[in-house]
């Protein structure tokens, strides 16, 4: 019971975390950009929501606003510091740089205006407990399950099915051919982060409300789920939230046979050593 | 003569005012000083909460200090630096208000800045207090600190007399992974065991860390009576998730159980935790949420405890006229020894004697089921 | 008087740490926010010798700096071998299992209390006990960095470092050794970082895991940002401009609430000026 009940915990983390590493894997695989304000978008999500809450709206209200905000903000980045960047032909370093210094003024803007203490939602169903044979579910983790699995299942449909995926996918492949053949990557790369942001929106309302907000818990979950895209294959959706469901389920399932304490370090070492011996990932999508 | 007339004109003004100014530094008062005192304090940060709550506790009391005409006419004055909780930032401040600013005497919060600064307090000889963190290492880390709260182990040693004492034999323990935690852990496992108790389960989290799903998961198949908490943050979703796991333990913690949004929670009905006894006067409260706007905190309750002691001493130290050095201070502390602050403390070691209470939260309030003293 | 001679020694302190990373990300290119892992794993070699009184300063700090100059090897290997952007996250692991080991390896980091107690330096056996004695010994440490900084990248070596930054393949065309030359400047980055972490150790005499965390490397990036990348000076301006900032800031009558992160904030939009509008920071070459 013990080990299903870390098994399932384990799965609807993964999959919350599976929705962040695919949105972040659209983002660089169209972009090339290591997006790590990303997190701050995460981060941003969640505040919002909990803002327009304690201000009366109805929760599904509430949450497409946050998605309104944040698809706001990660276009903002996109256009007002990618987009310059580029422009005057920085490094990567540079741009890379550039992000860190935009997570960090997100982020402590956020504990500026909201505080550094964790905040909670006071939403009485997500709290409720709901028991399903010998396992322990609150609504809040099976909201986070359902939304997370959609929010999947739509960006795989997105990138296959719609010619707006067709095309961020052919920007992603060949970003020079597609110059040339006028499919404006730049455009797309607005497109794309204002996706990605919206989406990345969904676990970072779904994951405080179980857990609470705080105003710096987006790096770390950023950092899982971009090992999680690599060890996937870059431009692999399907192998970045399968991956991120593994490495989350592992996790959970080590505390049985290691301490607690170790768990996140030997998530990260063993990326290291993954780097070191097969740097492509499992299911590169070339 | 006019030159004689003119000589004795103004040998007559310069005698005027020779004699007015005489009179003047005569009749009036000594010239109120200012005393400075320094607080480092974390304002930024992880710890910014706390710091902010603590700095509020000091002003508060300064401010009520100088409403009411200072210490016999000196006004106090307090130089808040901030330390963001980090070790180094507070080395290069405690430099500063020392040699820049001169003060005697600093307060300072989280053990970590305290253990780096104590040795700096020794060689300067500069009164720092403590009242805030609980570490065990503050205990002897230097003559010059003194900490006007127990120390965790006092709490830990209150708490397992009273779980042996209702037939508790077993015990778990889910403690964060850093000082404040490891020493409540390691102080509880001794005891426990010294007590006759076992210990059948422990388990880390991170600081900040609020998915504690899979430690209480592990925790519980070890089928503990007790479940022992040391955490310092992220009590409301540890009191929810506890509460969704329909468990049958006795759940025990310490003070840093107390916060205004857990009592709240009816999810915490059941928990109880030892509590450093820092009761001040509903009025005080009163007065402190109007001028402050926020309740009076637990942190902001012990520095204006501290803070009148502080008063206390350098009242003594102005009658006696005592120069106003940390060296002085120190040494007056530990003649007073015992102070009638709002909560009252004696002072036989470097570290206060405070009552300590168990406390039961029932949904809404707590309730103190036993009083202790420490020893 | 203390209180400047504090603020100095830091500086020097951390102007070793400077050369570090700008030897690092701005002289070999690679991205790295795992700088103060080198920084604390030299500050708790040093401790733990001095502390069990097995060996004295001195040669402590040889022993982190060789040891440093291993890890730090060891760990840009990786970036060697995998394009820049997978490295950045190996980089971001390697912080965050530094942080890891630093607090649950009690036995030998002393765990989240960390170690408190630490001796000062001694020269051969004379304990530097006052500040001023301190100040004395980070400038002639400083001094030295820089002066190796200065003439590496003046000699045949620095030219080697800067073609490889313009044009990796030509070089490697011409059949320089570019491994070698990338790995001896991280060797060089990690014997300054290892001794600056000596020098920490003895002079705060307490060290935890949180003076060598993720905000501790990011401070140090900032540092190569904002002083500027390749340079000597960009390697004194950048420390000496960001420990002096906090305090300046502090002169500042923010009100504390605002205050609250003000610093942080600070920083990120530092970083982000500088990158759009001023890559070469305030005294270097662009990065």
């Amino acid at each position: 019971m013990l080990l299903l009940q870390l098994l399932v915990n384990g799965i609807v983390t993964g999959c919350a975390l599976g929705v962040v590493a695919v949105s972040f894997a659209l983002v660089y695989a169209t972009t090339r950009i290591f997006h790590i304000a990303h997190a701050g978008v995460y981060t941003l999500g969640g505040y919002l929501a909990w803002s327009l809450l304690a201000h009366g709206v109805p929760e599904p209200l509430a949450l497409l606003g946050a998605m309104a905000g944040c698809t706001v903000l990660g276009a903002a980045i996109q256009h007002f510091l990618y987009a310059p960047l580029e422009r005057r032909r920085a490094t990567h370093l540079i741009v890379l740089i550039a992000s860190l210094g935009a997570l960090a003024v997100i982020q402590n803007l956020i504990a500026a205006v909201y505080s550094s203490d964790i905040l909670e939602f006071t939403i009485p169903w997500a709290s409720a407990v709901v028991t399903l044979g010998g396992l322990r579910l609150t609504g809040a983790q099976l909201a986070t399950l359902a939304l997370s699995l959609a929010a999947f299942v739509g960006m795989l449909w997105f990138a296959h099915r719609t010619l707006l995926g067709k095309r961020i996918r052919a920007v992603a492949s060949n970003p020079f051919l597609a110059e040339i053949t006028r499919l404006e990557p730049r455009a797309v790369y607005v497109t794309v982060i204002a996706i990605a942001s919206a989406v990345v929106c969904i676990p970072g309302v779904l994951v405080p409300l179980d857990l609470g907000l705080q105003p710096y818990g987006g790096v770390t979950p950023l950092l899982t789920a971009t090992i999680a895209m690599i060890a996937g294959g870059v431009g692999s959706l399907g192998g970045a939230f399968l991956f991120a469901v593994v490495i989350v389920v592992l996790q959970n399932l080590s505390l049985l046979v290691m301490p607690g304490e170790w768990s996140i370090g030997v998530t990260f070492a063993i990326f290291v050593v993954f780097m070191l011996f097969r740097p492509r990932g499992l299911f590169a999508a070339g | 003569m006019r030159t004689s007339r003119r000589l004795g004109a103004g040998r007559f003004w310069l005698a005027a005012v020779a004699a007015g100014a005489l009179l003047g530094v005569a009749a009036a008062p000594a010239r109120a000083k200012t005393i400075e005192l320094g607080a480092l304090l974390p304002l930024t940060g992880p710890g910014a909460v706390i710091g902010t709550e603590q700095m509020r506790g000091i002003q508060f009391a300064v401010d009520e200090l100088n409403a009411k005409g200072g210490i016999d006419g000196d006004t106090v004055h307090v130089i808040y630096d901030d330390d963001q909780a980090k070790s180094d930032q507070a080395v290069l401040d405690f430099n500063k208000l020392v040699s820049l600013q001169h003060v005697p005497m600093i307060w300072l919060a989280y053990s970590g800045p305290t253990l780096a600064t104590a040795p700096l307090a020794t060689r300067r000889h500069i009164l720092i207090l403590n009242s805030g963190a609980q570490s065990d290492a503050l205990q002897k880390a230097s003559p010059y600190l003194v900490n006007t709260l127990p120390s965790t182990e006092e709490e830990v040693k209150v708490m397992v007399k009273y779980l042996r004492a209702h037939g508790k034999s077993t015990a778990a323990v889910l403690y964060e992974n850093d000082a404040a935690g490891i020493g409540g852990r390691d102080d509880f496992v001794k005891d426990f065991k010294a007590a006759g108790g076992k210990i059948v389960a422990q388990e880390p989290v991170q600081f900040g860390q609020t998915d504690f799903r899979p430690a209480l998961l592990k925790l519980a198949s070890a089928k503990p009576q007790v479940l022992y908490v040391v955490t310092t943050v992220g009590m409301v979703p540890l009191a929810d998730q506890l509460h969704e796991m329909n468990h049958k333990w006795l759940v025990a913690g310490t003070t840093f159980m107390n916060n205004p949004q857990v009592i709240a929670d009816p999810n915490a009905a059941g928990l109880i935790h030892t509590q450093v006894e820092a009761n001040v006067s509903p009025a005080l409260m009163a007065a402190f949420q109007k001028k402050m706007g926020v309740e009076m905190g637990f942190f902001s309750r012990q520095y204006y405890n501290s803070a009148q002691m502080v008063f206390i001493i350098l009242d003594h130290m102005i009658k006696a006229k005592m120069p106003i050095t940390g060296a002085n201070m120190r040494t007056e502390l530990f003649k007073i020894k015992t102070f009638a602050t709002p909560v009252p403390m004696t002072f036989t070691s470097n570290t206060a004697i405070v009552p300590i209470a168990i406390e039961e939260m029932k949904g809404g309030t707590e309730v103190t089921i036993t009083h202790s003293v420490a020893k | 008087m203390d209180y400047f001679y504090s603020y100095l020694i830091l500086a020097e302190i951390y102007v070793l740490l400077g050369l570090s990373t700008n030897l690092l990300v701005g002289v070999v290119g690679i991205f790295s926010v795992s700088q103060a892992a080198v920084f604390g794993v030299g500050a708790y070699i040093v401790s733990d010798f001095l502390l069990s009184g097995t060996l004295s300063f001195l040669p402590a700090l040889a022993v982190a700096a060789v040891a440093c100059i291993v890890l730090n090897v060891l760990l840009t290997l990786p970036s060697l071998r995998v394009s820049g952007d997978y490295f950045v996250v190996t980089s971001f692991g390697i912080q965050l299992l530094a942080t890891a080991v630093f607090t649950n390896w009690t036995g030998g980091t002393g765990g989240a209390n960390g170690l408190p107690g630490v001796p000062p330096p001694d020269l051969f056996g004379f304990p530097l006990e006052e500040t001023r004695q301190i100040l004395g010994f980070t400038t002639v440490a400083a001094g030295l960095g820089c002066l190796a900084f200065w003439l590496s990248m003046r000699a045949p070596y620095g030219r080697l470092l800067k073609a490889i930054r313009e044009d990796e393949l030509a070089v490697a065309a011409a059949g320089k050794d570019v491994l070698r030359a990338k790995v001896s400047a991280a060797a060089l980055a990690g014997a300054f970082a290892g001794v600056a972490g000596g020098v920490y150790a003895t002079y705060m005499s307490f060290i935890d895991p949180s003076s060598f965390d993720l905000d501790a490397s990011v401070l140090l990036l900032t540092m190569v940002v904002v002083g500027g990348a390749r340079t000597l000076a960009g390697s004194i301006v950048g420390p000496v401009v960001l420990l002096a900032l906090p305090q300046l800031l502090q002169l500042v009558a923010i009100p504390t609430t605002v205050a609250a992160s003000a610093r942080q904030l600070l920083y990120g939009v530092l970083l982000i000026a500088f990158a759009v509008f001023r890559p070469q920071g305030l005294a270097g070459e662009r990065l």
